[in-house]
């Protein structure tokens, strides 16, 4: 996904839980709290989602562009690296 | 084509109906299906539920969608798991299986998507006179202004929201002469969306399309809601 696309669906979807894939093959759950130009903020929601949410942060801070940590936003994930993101529950038909 | 099973296609979600993945196993927890029954499900999308079936009894199954995407990501599901499940790109009001071909049938919001009666027909022809069929679909809480209506038909390619009654009584003409309410939460939950597999390039307009689901949703849960029946011949 081009991280033009990745910014504007994160501000879209700001605020609310999300499950965004990354080309690593990762995927994070959580609240979007806070976006930039290069980054998204989440606040990961613990018991959701299987990759990339066992704490200690150690699994964060590998790969490129992401892995930082900053109290009260949560986790940063750099938008270059995005190529899903979709919201994390709905009710559907 | 419909933009919102088109929606559904693209980001690849399971257990897209209401209740989600919880409900079809909450049912399937009670539901006896034996080994040797020939099931149907209709309407299978990414094959989520066909899949679990097919593990859960040994069953064997046949998925039919009238989404080629649907179907191309319901196989892939199945190579990927090793299952041998019939996967048939068609459409329900019109499919090609000989009459009483299936032990049971399973619908989960499908019926609702096609001509009622003519898929619930489509429906008792496929089904052997001792099978059974449950189903999941939209249903109206109460008799739909138009503006709701037309509402509904924009945005989901829906043209008739029957009430629960309505069910019951389409059920019975069709030839179901027991219908059986299965009781089902009260209000239109979220679900987790952690079965999906996304197409590479999502169109925005689908984007757009989820969020005036949501809206829908979020306006109008007094007035409509799903039912969940389960249904015989004999």
């Amino acid at each position: 996904m081009n991280p033009a696309d990745a910014y504007n669906l994160c501000n879209r979807y700001h605020g609310k839980m999300v499950r965004i894939r990354c080309n690593d093959g990762t995927v994070h759950v959580g609240q979007i709290t806070r976006v930039d130009q290069k980054m998204v903020w989440i606040n990961p929601q613990s018991g959701m989602g299987g990759y990339g949410l066992g704490w200690g942060w150690g699994g964060y801070g590998y790969g490129p562009g992401y892995g930082y940590y900053r109290p009260g936003f949560g986790v940063g994930i750099a938008l270059g690296a995005i190529v899903g993101i979709g919201l994390a529950s709905a009710f559907l038909w | 084509m419909n933009q919102y099973l088109d929606l559904l296609a693209y980001f690849g979600i399971g257990g897209a109906h209401p209740g989600g993945f919880a409900l079809t196993q909450s049912i399937f927890e009670k539901e006896k299906i034996e080994p040797h029954f020939s099931v149907l499900d209709i309407g299978c999308g990414t094959g989520q539920t066909a899949s679990y079936l097919t593990k859960k009894f040994g069953c064997s199954v046949t998925a039919i969608d009238i989404n080629s995407m649907m179907v191309e990501k319901a196989k892939k599901r199945f190579v990927n798991e090793g299952l041998n499940i019939k996967t048939v790109l068609g459409d329900v009001q019109k499919m090609k299986f000989a009459d009483e071909t299936f032990d049971f049938v399973l619908s989960e919001s499908v019926i609702s998507f096609t001509n009622i009666p003519e898929t619930l027909k489509e429906l008792v022809r496929v089904l052997k006179r001792e099978g059974s069929m449950i189903i999941i679909e939209m249903t109206a809480e109460q008799p739909l202004s138009n503006e709701v209506r037309e509402k509904i038909l924009e945005l989901y390619g829906v043209n008739q929201v029957l009430t629960e009654e309505e069910w019951i009584t389409c059920l019975r003409q069709a030839g179901f002469t027991n219908v059986k309410e299965i009781l089902t939460p009260p209000f239109l939950l979220p679900s987790e969306i952690d079965d999906i597999d996304e197409s590479e390039k999502i169109p925005i307009h689908f984007y757009n399309l989820w969020d005036e689901h949501n809206d829908f949703v979020e306006k109008n849960n007094h007035l409509v809601g799903y039912r969940a029946f389960k249904c015989s011949l004999a």
